[in-house]
């Protein structure tokens, strides 16, 4: 199982590995949209995990890019500021998964589980 | 503002043209009925008057024989002549002086005396035959004394042959022209020249006695026919000879029977009006009938008011008529002089009127003109317009009640600003606190989650000493409570937009229910919830709308002790014609203070101790409900419970289906 982080915080990358690598989940992590680009493109990966506000390209790029390369990945998405127009525009791109900032160990697996499980 | 003034002068012209009307309505009664009456009276007066005047033409008239008959008397009497007995033919040339002297004096037309048995004896204007012998008289008035043995005076008809008998020179002064002959048919031109051979006299005749025996008669007279000193006589003592525009005022004229004689009526040649007739009317009513007739008669060109009465000769017999007018023009004259002064009159008043009415309606007007551009003044938003002085009448009522009016449209407008300014300020402060909890969520949030999860992650480990352990709890659960926190504040700076969906309102509160009937239960309270079964699918944000029903929830289970109850009702309902739905929210709870009922919808507003309320969720909520296009409205009485009323009004699905695209979105 292997997934993949983009965020620009690197203290919310650092607080995900915690959490899945402690559930047996590799891990690689980006903090731009280029890097986790050129990441995607080079390896296949079970789910991405991707932050929306980021300075430079933004989250919403991230996951276009990401369907472009890997249609059949299941991506989750976080943020720390949920709005309804957040969640319409990804749903437009066809993410249906999503998870506040901030969360315990707990819910993040949670939905990092469901959001596996709503492709297969 | 134009439209206005033109108004106010419509009342003004209004109100002068029914004063215009009024008073020429009076004055146009006044000179018809006043006129007439005026007229009336006047030719009443006039009628009164002519009949007067008619008598006194009468004893000017009867006084022409009586004079005749007190100078025969004289003669008679006290004649030397007269010393010898019966009169013989032979004392005629003594006589003649005596007759002479008589018609000289006179200034008589016909004289002479007769022995008794009417045989003339002297004859003025005749030197007798003496050889012939002498004829008898048939003179009207010798013989009514020879057979009456007494003096007799007053008119007489005399025929042409009589004429002819007493003195040939009167038979012209009989003969009257017809001027009207020519308009009368042929067949009764020889009657009517008959008539006018003969004359009317007027004459006397005394019996000379000598030592009680009758020894002749004396007689004298005048032709009426041509005369004028009677009429003119009577013009002059009657009417004073008074002159209307070039006419003689008051005319006399004696009739034989209906033909003028002898008149003071001239024609507009100034000629007299011989030889013309009286009217039929007339004629069968004084001539035929004998009475007296007064009335307005035109007599040749001009109308009269005029009296007739018959004249009745020495046999008794009606042979002509007397006649006095006055010329109807002097009065009509009076009647066109009063109607001219009525007339100026109503025109005076009329002027009046417009002058009043000008300054009446000015007074009235002015302070309706003044309200007019008040009011306009208060169209353009000048709410303390000047009225003018209130003034004391019923327009002075109004200008209070207008004065009442804008100051409670000074109190509204007022208390609207107030609540304006006060909306104002809320919706700045959410605004500005909505900027701030965005960037401080975002903020806040990495960090959290890096705590959250780090301190989690801790707590899995089982070889923590049971002091770190319990530390670490209290980091985690304050931390916790910080993540609740900012998600109020994110919340409440959320509050800028919905996303509706078609929803099913009993559904979603449904759910809501669900999620807090555990919390209910373990806090012993009642959760009930009521549908209303008949409602339809509302636009509604779905998470926005549970977060505002969770909320709710949450507020009454807090002042709820164990034992209470919470109601949940929805309702179809319809406010100012919007189809709608009423949720109600009530419990048997701590209720709300009084002092605290203005403020429970203020963000940071809270009751509850530290970390219990972050005293967002009504304003948060009542944020949502408002931009649903509904309302939220509290109940509450202490210690018995509080109800919130939220309504919600039913946009057409149209509107959604537009608009919207996000339709799959499950709750
Ligand atoms: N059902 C209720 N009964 C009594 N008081 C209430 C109720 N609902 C709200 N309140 C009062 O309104 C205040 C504000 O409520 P709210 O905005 O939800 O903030 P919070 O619940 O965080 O205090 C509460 O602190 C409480 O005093
Ligand atoms: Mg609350």
């Amino acid at each position: 199982m292997k997934v993949l982080v983009v965020d620009d915080d690197l203290i919310v990358i650092k607080s995900c590995c915690k959490v899945l690598e402690a559930e047996g989940i590799e891990i690689e992590s980006a903090n731009t949209v280029e890097l986790g680009e050129a990441l995607l493109l080079n390896k296949a990966f079970d789910l991405m995990l991707t932050d929306i506000k980021m300075p430079g390209q933004d989250g919403f790029e991230m996951i276009k890019c990401a369907k472009q390369i890997r249609p059949d990945m299941p991506i989750l998405m976080m943020t720390g500021y949920l709005t309804s127009d957040t969640i319409s525009n990804i749903r437009r791109l066809g993410v249906k998964n999503y998870i506040s900032k901030p969360f315990t160990p707990e819910e993040l697996i949670k939905s990092v589980k469901t959001a596996l499980n709503s492709f297969t | 503002m134009t439209f206005n003034i033109i108004k106010i002068y419509s009342i003004r012209f209004k109100l002068i043209a029914s004063l215009i009307v009024v008073s020429l309505l009076i004055g146009l009664i006044s000179i018809l009925v006043g006129g007439n009456l005026l007229y009336k009276s006047v030719l009443e007066e006039a009628n009164n008057r002519i009949r007067q005047d008619l008598n006194v033409a009468r004893v000017i008239y009867d006084e022409r024989a009586y004079s005749v008959c007190l100078a025969l008397e004289v003669a008679a009497a006290s004649g030397t002549e007269f010393k010898n007995g019966a009169l013989t033919y032979e004392q005629e040339p003594l006589l003649a002086g005596l007759v002479n002297e008589l018609v000289n004096m006179l200034q008589l037309d016909f004289a002479g005396i007769t022995d008794l048995h009417g045989r003339v004896i002297v004859k003025y204007g005749y030197t007798s035959a003496k050889n012939s012998s002498p004829p008898e008289t048939t003179n009207p008035f010798v013989l009514s004394v020879l057979k009456n043995n007494n003096k007799i005076a007053g008119t007489s008809v005399m025929e042409h042959n009589k004429l002819l008998e007493e003195n040939p020179l009167l038979v012209n002064r009989a003969d009257i022209k017809d001027v009207t002959i020519t308009q009368k048919n042929a067949s009764s031109s020889d009657a009517l020249s008959t008539q006018h051979r003969t004359a009317l006299t007027i004459g006397s005749a005394v019996p000379i006695i000598y030592e009680g025996e009758t020894a002749g008669v004396i007689y004298g007279g005048f032709l009426i026919n041509k005369e004028t000193e009677i009429v003119d006589k009577i013009g002059e003592t009657v009417f004073k000879n008074e002159i209307y525009k070039k006419r003689n005022v008051g005319t006399a004229t004696i009739f034989y029977n209906n033909l003028r004689i002898a008149t003071s009526v001239k024609d507009s040649s100034g000629k007299r009006a011989l030889g013309t007739f009286a009217s039929d009317e007339v004629t069968s009513r004084v001539l035929k009938q004998g009475e007296m007739w007064t009335n307005r008669a035109k007599v040749l060109d001009d109308w009269y008011i005029t009296a007739y009465e018959p004249i009745t000769d020495i046999m008794g017999k009606r042979v002509g008529m007397l006649y006095v007018g006055v010329l109807e023009a002097k009065y009509l004259d009076l009647r066109t002089k009063a109607i001219a002064i009525f007339s100026g009159i109503t025109l005076t008043g009329v002027v009046i009127a417009i002058i009043l009415g000008w300054l009446f309606t000015g007074r009235i007007m002015s302070p309706v003109s003044h309200l007019i551009r008040a009011s306009a003044e208060i169209s353009q938003g000048n709410l303390s317009p000047d009225i003018g002085a209130i003034s004391k009448d019923d327009i002075g009522q109004l200008q209070e009640k207008f004065l009442l009016m804008t100051q409670a449209l000074q109190e509204r407008e007022k208390r609207q600003k107030a609540e304006s300014e006060i909306r104002l300020i809320q919706s700045e402060k959410q605004a500005s606190i909505g900027k701030l909890a965005a960037g401080v969520a975002h903020e806040i949030n990495n960090p959290l989650t890096a705590v959250l999860t780090f301190t989690h992650m801790i707590l899995r480990r089982k070889d923590l000493d049971c002091e770190v352990r319990s530390d670490l709890e209290t980091v985690a659960t304050q931390t916790e409570r910080v993540r609740n926190i900012v998600k109020s504040l994110l919340d409440f700076s959320r509050q800028t937009e919905i996303s509706t969906e078609p929803t099913d309102v009993n559904q979603l509160i449904e759910k809501s229910v669900k999620l807090m009937e555990n919390q209910a239960l373990i806090k012993g309270v009642n959760l009930i919830f009521k549908s209303d079964k008949n409602l339809p699918l509302f636009l509604l944000d779905r998470n926005q709308c549970t977060s505002v029903f969770i909320n709710m929830i949450i507020n009454a289970l807090d002042a709820t002790s164990s034992g209470g109850k919470i109601k949940i009702e929805t309702q179809g309902c319809t406010i100012n014609n919007n189809n709608g739905v009423e949720i109600e929210i009530s419990d048997t709870g701590s209720g709300i203070l009084p002092e605290n009922i203005g403020k429970i919808f203020d963000p940071f507003f809270t009751t509850k101790e530290v970390g219990a309320g972050t005293g967002l969720g009504l304003s948060v909520s009542a944020g949502i409900i408002q931009r649903h296009g509904g309302t939220i409205k509290v109940h509450s009485k202490l210690n018995i419970g509080t109800t919130f009323t939220i309504w919600i009004p039913h946009k057409l699905l149209n509107d959604f289906i537009k608009s919207d695209n996000s339709k799959e979105v499950l709750i």
